[in-house]
C-alpha cells in the first residue's frame, strides 16, 4: 500500500515528486487514482488538498484555474457554454463535486471528457517543477504523452484560460446518457471573419491513446464558410486521421465512425 | 505508517475516530461509526449507493479518504431526522414505492436532497441530472424520479426544507 503524504507548498510537493520519481503519484479529487487502482508496489501519494489550488482567479482577459479546482466549481466560475457542458459529462454530481480540473487532464482512455474542451479553448498549463514554473500549451502536454501515459513534467498547478473568441461547441457520444466514459468525445472553436473561418480548433478524446487537436479536420474548414461540404470534408479528415482503441466501450471501428459523425455534428452547431 | 486520530461531526455529533492508512470514509461510517445506510456497492464510484453530504455537499465516501474529511460536517441518511421520524423526502419515497430492495435507496436520498438543498424546484431533466451518479437495479428509475418530482412539489406548497 502506498503512503499518502500531504505537502502544505507547491515547492514541497514539487521537491517530493522530483524526488521520488516514479514511485510518487499525483492525488487530486481522489475519483479515478482511488483503492482499486493505487499502485500495488507501495510508493507515495502526494496529496495536493493543502495547496490552495481550488481556486479561480477572473483576470480582465480570462482564467487562472488551480488546478485541483472541482469541476462543479469550474462549472460555476467559467461561464463558457462548450466548458460547462464537458463538467456535466464527467460522472454525476458526486463525481463533479470531488474530481478536479487538473486531474482529469491526467486521466487515461476512454476517460478525460475536459481535455477536448480545453485544447478546443486553447488553455494553457502552468507546471511547478523542482526548477521553477514552466508553461506549456495543452496540446504540447499531450504530444508528450507515450502509450497512453502522461510525461512527468512537475505538478500542474493551473491552467490559464483566454477569454472565448469566436465561438464553440461540445457534444460526448456514449453509451448512456450520463455517467459513463465516452467513445468518442469533440470539442471545437471557430473564429469567422465576415462570414469565413479564420481559425478553427478541433480536438477529440476517445479517438487515440491520448486527446489531441485534429488538424486535417482544421484545414479542412479554415478558410471555408463551414457550408455542409467543408463539414462533410472535415469530418471525413478526422476519420482518416485518427488511431482510436478498442476497449470494453466500443471498438475502435465504431469510434473511427463516431469520430466522424460527430466531428460532423458538432460543427453544424457553430455553422 | 501509523494509525491516526481525527475528528469530524457526523450527523451533528462530534466524533473522534482512530483510522487506519488510507481508510475511507465510507469505513469510518459504517465499519466504526455502525451508520450501515452508507452502503458498499462498488467501492470505486460507480454507483452512489454510499453517498453523503460532506459539508453540504454531495460527495461519495467510498472515495474520500478519511484523512482528508478532518474537521469536515458529514451527514448520512441517519442524520436526516434527529429521532429517525421519516422526512416528507423520504415520505415521498415511500408514496412512489421508489424502493424495492432498498440497496440503492439511502444514497438517492442524499442525491435527491443535494439537489433539492441546492434547486427546490428542478425540472424533471434536472432532477435526472442530480439522480445520474447513483443506480438502482430493481426500480427501472421512474418511480425514484416522481418521488423526487413530489418531494419538491409538497417543498413549495408548504414553504418547508426537503429534510
Ligand atoms: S460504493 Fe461508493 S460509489 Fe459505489
Ligand atoms: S431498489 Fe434495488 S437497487 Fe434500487
Amino acid at each position: 500500500m502506498p503512503e499518502l503524504l500531504r505537502p502544505g507548498s507547491i515547492d514541497e510537493a514539487a521537491d517530493l515528486i522530483a524526488r521520488h520519481g516514479a514511485a510518487a503519484a499525483v492525488l487530486a479529487g481522489g475519483t479515478s487514482l482511488m483503492r482499486e487502482t493505487y499502485p500495488s508496489d507501495g510508493g507515495y501519494l502526494i496529496g495536493v488538498d493543502r495547496l490552495g489550488l481550488d481556486k479561480v482567479v477572473s483576470r480582465d482577459d480570462g482564467w487562472s484555474i488551480g488546478a485541483a479546482v472541482p469541476l462543479s466549481v469550474l462549472r460555476e466560475a467559467v461561464p463558457i457554454p462548450a466548458l460547462q457542458a464537458a463538467t456535466r459529462e464527467i460522472g454525476g454530481p458526486a463525481v463533479q463535486n470531488m474530481a478536479t480540473v487538473g486531474g482529469n487532464l491526467f486521466a487515461r482512455a476512454p476517460f478525460g471528457d475536459l481535455a477536448p474542451a480545453l485544447l478546443a479553448l486553447g488553455a494553457r498549463l502552468v507546471f511547478a517543477t523542482a526548477d521553477g514554473e514552466t508553461t506549456q500549451s495543452i496540446e504540447d502536454f499531450y504530444a508528450g504523452w507515450t502509450d497512453g501515459a502522461p510525461p512527468r513534467t512537475g505538478l500542474l498547478t493551473r491552467i490559464e484560460l483566454d477569454a472565448l473568441a469566436g465561438a464553440a461547441a461540445y457534444m460526448k457520444c456514449a453509451r448512456r446518457r450520463y455517467s459513463t466514459p465516452s467513445v468518442v468525445t469533440v470539442a471545437a472553436c471557430v473564429q469567422k471573419d465576415g462570414g469565413t473561418v479564420s481559425d478553427a480548433r478541433i480536438a477529440l478524446s476517445g479517438a487515440h491513446a491520448h486527446p489531441l487537436r485534429c488538424p486535417a479536420a482544421e484545414q479542412a474548414v479554415i478558410g471555408s464558410s463551414l457550408d455542409d461540404a467543408a463539414i462533410t470534408a472535415a469530418a471525413q479528415a478526422a476519420e482518416a486521421a485518427v488511431a482510436p482503441q478498442t476497449d470494453a466501450v466500443a471498438t475502435d471501428w465504431y469510434r473511427r465512425r463516431m469520430t466522424g459523425v460527430f466531428v460532423g455534428r458538432v460543427l453544424a452547431v457553430l455553422a | 505508517m501509523e494509525d491516526k486520530l481525527i475528528r469530524l461531526t457526523v450527523n451533528g455529533r462530534d466524533e473522534a475516530v482512530i483510522i487506519q492508512p488510507l481508510a475511507t470514509l465510507q469505513d469510518v461510517l459504517r465499519d466504526t461509526l455502525e451508520l450501515t445506510a452508507v452502503k458498499s456497492g462498488c467501492g470505486q464510484g460507480g454507483c452512489g449507493s454510499c453517498s453523503v453530504l460532506v459539508d453540504g455537499e454531495l460527495r461519495l465516501s467510498c472515495l474520500t479518504l478519511a484523512e482528508r474529511a478532518e474537521g469536515a460536517e458529514v451527514t448520512t441518511l441517519e442524520g436526516l431526522n434527529a429521532t429517525n421520524a421519516i422526512v416528507p423526502l423520504q415520505q415521498a419515497f415511500v408514496e412512489n414505492y421508489a424502493a424495492q430492495c432498498g440497496y440503492c435507496t439511502a444514497g438517492m436520498v442524499m442525491a435527491a436532497k443535494a439537489l433539492l438543498d441546492r434547486n427546490p424546484a428542478p425540472s424533471r431533466d434536472e432532477i435526472v441530472e442530480g439522480l445520474s451518479g447513483n443506480l438502482c437495479r430493481c426500480t427501472g428509475f421512474a418511480p425514484i424520479v416522481r418521488a423526487v418530482q413530489q418531494a419538491a412539489q409538497a417543498l413549495s406548497d408548504t414553504g418547508e426544507e426537503a429534510s
